[in-house]
């Protein structure tokens, strides 16, 4: 008989014990979705406003203070809350040695996005 | 609407069952087949149909539904006097835990019409034509309607529901005020039938770390308790992503606890308790 097989019921389900962690990913999440309800509003409403205008009005509006702000703050709630939410998934349906796998390669992907768009916003907000 | 009650729950659902095939993902082993159709009683005026959930440890066969025949006017209006009925006059070999028959000790929990119930406090006239009984689900099952807990009554165990005290013992009872004991009001009345855990997709997925609602109400049972004084340590104990976090508020529990209870809010309470515990 393995090891696993022999061990008591109270053995297995203690596991390896409590992570004493989870807190902070459970506050995040919900301090980014309310973040994320003004932000994609605002996002929303901007952009409908803007469907009909030429490239020069569309830059003018980005390159103002206030939308950069927005748009900073917009992209670092929105893919932080994605992380969080993709995590939770992850962890939920994938029981195989792929978990760790999808784990870092969803971090690094929601980083690599939120990155991108950032540099993005700066390069229209100061740039040429 | 946020439910907060079994008894809340509206008769009319949008999906009676997740439409998927049948036996869909199911392990080879636990394919549900078609089982016997016993005869119907003689002379009965009155009968209903019980497609009932068999499982033989003893042979190699795989589960398989079984059909009875009740005759309402002799049987009692419970869906336990039905399996009752059924054992005494068609097949003793019909196999159920039971103690009560009130709704105190939790034994009957089954899954009744697709929803866990207790057997005991389910009228036969609420059921669907034909009824189906089943085992709770997410089990292993021992015999047919009985469920294997060892599992559950662990995890029951790790949150040691019990009281934990610094203090002396005093010389008489460990006094507390009314208002503190009105606060284990809707947390004390759990039976532990595990209607909630069965039900709860959380425990399905991740049901080896999760808790699940009926051990996550009675850790918060002993952390509202204000004689306890090992609150600290219970919370270490729970906050875990898998332990507690995987709690998504799905609110089966609340949808189903047969004693009225909301094991929801519980949960949440001590989600709350340990936001406040982090300042």
């Amino acid at each position: 008989m393995t090891r696993t097989q022999m061990r008591s019921a109270l053995g297995k389900a203690v596991g390896l014990g409590s992570a004493r962690d989870g807190v902070e990913n459970w506050l995040l999440e919900r301090v980014s979705a309310v973040a994320l309800i003004p932000l994609t509003l605002w996002f929303t409403v901007s952009t409908v406003m803007h469907a009909g205008d030429d490239y020069a009005t569309v830059m003018a509006w980005l390159r103002r203070p206030v939308t950069t702000t927005l748009m900073a703050l917009l992209l670092m709630a929105l893919f932080h809350h994605t992380a969080l939410g993709l995590q939770v998934i992850i962890e939920d349906y994938v029981h195989s040695r792929m978990k760790v796998l999808l784990l870092v390669g969803m971090r690094l992907g929601c980083l690599a996005m939120a990155v991108t768009g950032l540099v993005a916003t700066l390069k229209i907000a100061f740039g040429a | 609407m946020i439910i907060q009650r079994s008894d809340e729950v509206p008769d009319i659902t949008l999906l009676k069952r997740f439409p998927v095939p049948r036996n869909f993902g199911v392990s080879a082993g636990s394919r549900i087949g078609k089982g016997r159709t016993w005869p119907a009683p003689g002379g009965a005026a009155r009968i209903r149909r019980f497609d009932v959930y068999r499982y033989d440890p003893d042979s190699d066969g795989n589960p398989r539904i079984d059909t009875f025949h009740v005759d309402l006017d002799d049987c009692g209006p419970m869906v336990l006097d039905a399996l009752i009925w059924i054992k005494n006059r068609i097949d003793p070999s019909l196999t159920f835990r039971r103690s009560c028959r009130e709704g105190v000790c939790g034994s009957c929990a089954m899954n009744i019409d697709g929803t866990n119930w207790l057997a005991c406090t389910r009228f036969i006239s609420d059921l669907a034509t034909p009824a189906t009984i089943y085992p709770l689900a997410n089990m292993s099952i021992i015999k047919d309607l009985v469920a294997d807990l060892t599992h559950l009554f662990a995890q029951h165990r790790l949150v040691e529901p019990w009281l934990r005290s610094r203090t002396s013992a005093p010389e008489r009872e460990r006094l507390q005020s009314p208002d503190e004991r009105h606060r284990l009001d809707g947390l004390y009345e759990c039976i532990m039938c595990f209607c909630c855990t069965s039900g709860c997709p959380s425990h399905w997925w991740n049901g080896d770390r999760f808790l699940g609602p009926a051990v996550l109400l009675q850790a918060n049972r002993w952390l509202t308790d204000s004689r306890d004084e090992a609150t600290g340590e219970r919370l270490d104990d729970l906050e875990d992503p898998f332990r507690l976090y995987r709690c998504h508020t799905i609110l089966n529990c609340t949808r189903t606890c047969p004693k009225g209870l909301n094991p929801g809010k519980a949960i949440a309470d001590i989600k709350k308790m340990l936001i406040e515990r982090r300042g």
